[in-house]
């Protein structure tokens, strides 16, 4: 058997664990925590079923958008429910995927064999977080607009890298998905198309795994679908989606905001010089996918890979106090980007002494015990 | 050791080749119809006929401009050659035409004037950080209020420029640099206009070339 048998035969193994959203491989379904596969699956079934009926009412043109959404929230009867669906249920989705990666990787559950579980929903939460904002300038509101002109611009940047930004990509980037030399009927038409296909595209191959698997499609009972339901149809009513103002391209409001997910990493770009604010969020998903192959270490619990869990929990801390920063629109940027990167070093070099410790201490143990093979951390 | 690329395996690897090509050129046209059908602006045309032009605009009179630290916002159309039905692509550039207390060294090396002094500037408003549209504060208070708290040192306590979007901070005033950028991610200060004065008006006839439209 040659490379490509090993490879095949890694993705096999791993296909066999695959758990995208059933959760039928745990056995502790009664914690709610198990919960949380079937409720990606069930939000993101909402959010399509909305989306779908808010495509008969939603006119994908820079001059109606605006209006038609307006149409769909005032006066389409129920209008209002379905827009409210489709915001909250996109929402809840990405608080359920964010949750179950937290979950995942405070168990260690990418350990193998659930690397590619891991990678799966890993890579589903940024393509949430693309269908989120190609979604949200289809509003044509102010944040929409300088949302979608901030992010296209970013790419721009990539042209200052040595070597290969000689060939201009970040330009090209920024030019395909504007659909033009700026934001236009083009960029809206092409947002328009990215934001619906990801989720048709993900549908289709989901149903292939639940065709070959057999595996239950939603592994949750009728109340809590009911539940949800009714919880999604409540908000909705007590808290009108928003509408903002219409997009004017002679005026950025002070202060702008985006959508929740993405205030985080919004602090993160005014910290940060141009071509970082394009680098830095790369380099995260990137150090996300890889965690599997990353963490070498042998354990499950948290307690017993320290310095993941260290990594783990400062992400957590980051994007809850750069959230709030941005909330009470505090940034200093002189004063600010030191002393995070010095906590930052600090707190990885902690991360890592208590790593060297721990293992170590392991080593002692595995040296004094006269049967290795007995230890509970080997495999 | 079965792992070491053997001959069959490095023939295979070869015979990959070719296959490679052959799907990149059976792809490479679908990667073409994603092109947009708008050229990007052209930041260096290839003749004179292709280059941006402006129409002249009265950005203000002196009149108006005649306090110190007193401002006009003002709107400059340039017109993209871009092979439209009209010929011709609207791109508008919003700007701020600034009296300042002082003369400053305006940079208009882009234009070939060097050394040129004035005490009236016209920063074009497009953030060079990521495009969006700033302000003129004239007050440098609400800048320490509104734009994250940056305290501006005291020789500095003016009026100021700041952008809504990740709070880049300029100073109009600043002797050397106009437009330098105190605080924030901008690379590099605001572009500038270029402007005349005649019989009282002050006539914006180009701007900066670059940056995002
Ligand atoms: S666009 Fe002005 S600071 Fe980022």
């Amino acid at each position: 058997m040659g490379k490509l048998g090993v490879v095949g035969e890694w993705i096999k193994d791993r296909k066999e664990h695959l758990d995208l959203f059933d959760e039928t491989n745990v056995h502790r379904q009664g914690n709610p925590f198990y919960l949380l596969g079937p409720m990606v699956y069930y939000f993101w079934l909402i959010t399509i079923v909305s989306g779908l009926l808010l495509m008969i009412w939603y006119e994908p043109t820079t001059a109606g958008a605006y209006n038609s959404i307006l149409h769909i929230q005032h006066e389409i009867p129920l209008g209002w429910l379905i827009r409210g669906l489709h915001k909250y249920g996109a929402d809840a989705l990405i608080i359920a995927i964010t949750l179950r990666i937290y979950r995942m990787y405070f168990l260690g559950e990418y350990k193998k064999p659930g690397e590619l579980s891991w990678m799966i929903a890993f890579a589903s939460l940024i393509l949430a977080m693309i269908s989120g904002i190609t979604g949200y300038l289809l509003i044509w509101n102010q944040r929409a607009f300088w949302a979608a002109k901030v992010v296209l611009t970013v790419p721009i940047y990539f042209d200052e890298l040595p070597l290969i930004g000689q060939t201009r990509f970040g330009s090209a980037i920024a030019y395909i998905f504007l659909g033009g030399p700026a934001i236009g009927q083009a960029t809206l038409t092409r947002f328009y198309m990215i934001h619906f296909s990801i989720s048709v595209i993900a549908l289709i191959l989901t149903e292939i795994f639940f065709q070959r698997t057999r595996r239950k499609r939603l592994n949750m009972s009728l109340a809590s679908v009911l539940v949800f339901f009714l919880m999604l149809a409540a908000i909705s009513y007590l808290l009108p989606a928003e509408l903002g103002r219409r997009a004017n391209p002679d005026r950025t409001p002070l202060p702008i905001l985006s959508d929740w997910y993405f205030l985080a990493l919004y602090q993160f770009v005014k910290y940060t010089p141009p071509l970082w604010a394009g680098l830095g969020p790369g380099l995260l998903i990137a150090f996300g996918m890889l965690v599997p192959f990353l963490d070498r270490s042998k354990g499950r619990r948290p307690s017993e890979r320290p310095f993941f869990t260290v990594v783990g929990i400062m992400a957590l801390v980051y994007f809850l106090v750069f959230t709030v920063l941005i909330l009470f629109n505090i940034a200093v940027i002189e004063r600010d980007p030191p002393i995070i990167l010095a906590i930052t070093v600090v707190v990885l070099a902690l991360g890592l002494l208590w790593e060297i410790r721990y293992r170590r201490r392991q080593l002692g143990q595995l040296v004094s015990s006269p049967k290795p093979a007995e230890n509970p951390a080997s495999e | 050791m079965e792992e070491r690329v053997n001959r069959r395996t490095f023939l295979k690897l070869l015979m990959g080749v070719p296959a490679f090509g052959a799907i990149a050129a059976a792809l490479s046209p679908l990667l073409r119809y994603l092109k947009p059908n708008l050229p990007p602006y052209q930041l260096n045309p290839l003749t004179v006929g292709d280059k941006p032009h402006g129409s002249p605009v009265v950005a203000a009179t002196l009149s108006e401009l005649r306090e110190p630290w007193s401002y006009k916002y003002f709107t400059f159309v340039q017109q993209y050659p871009q092979y439209t039905p009209e010929g011709f692509k609207n791109a508008t550039v919003p700007g701020v035409v600034i009296r300042l207390p002082r003369k400053v060294v305006l940079p208009w090396e882009w234009a070939g004037e060097k050394r040129k002094e004035s005490d009236i500037v016209a920063f074009s408003r497009i953030c060079p950080h990521l495009g969006c549209i700033f302000n003129y504060v004239p007050e440098w208070k609400e800048i320490t209020s509104g734009y994250g708290g940056y305290v501006p040192p005291p020789d500095r306590r003016h009026a100021l420029m700041g952008c809504p979007c990740h709070l880049s901070i300029y100073d109009p005033a600043d002797p050397d640099v106009p437009g330098r950028v105190l605080s924030g991610p901008a690379p590099r200060p605001p572009r500038t206009f270029l402007f005349a004065v005649k019989e009282g008006d002050i006539v914006i006839t180009d701007v900066e070339p670059g940056g995002i439209a």
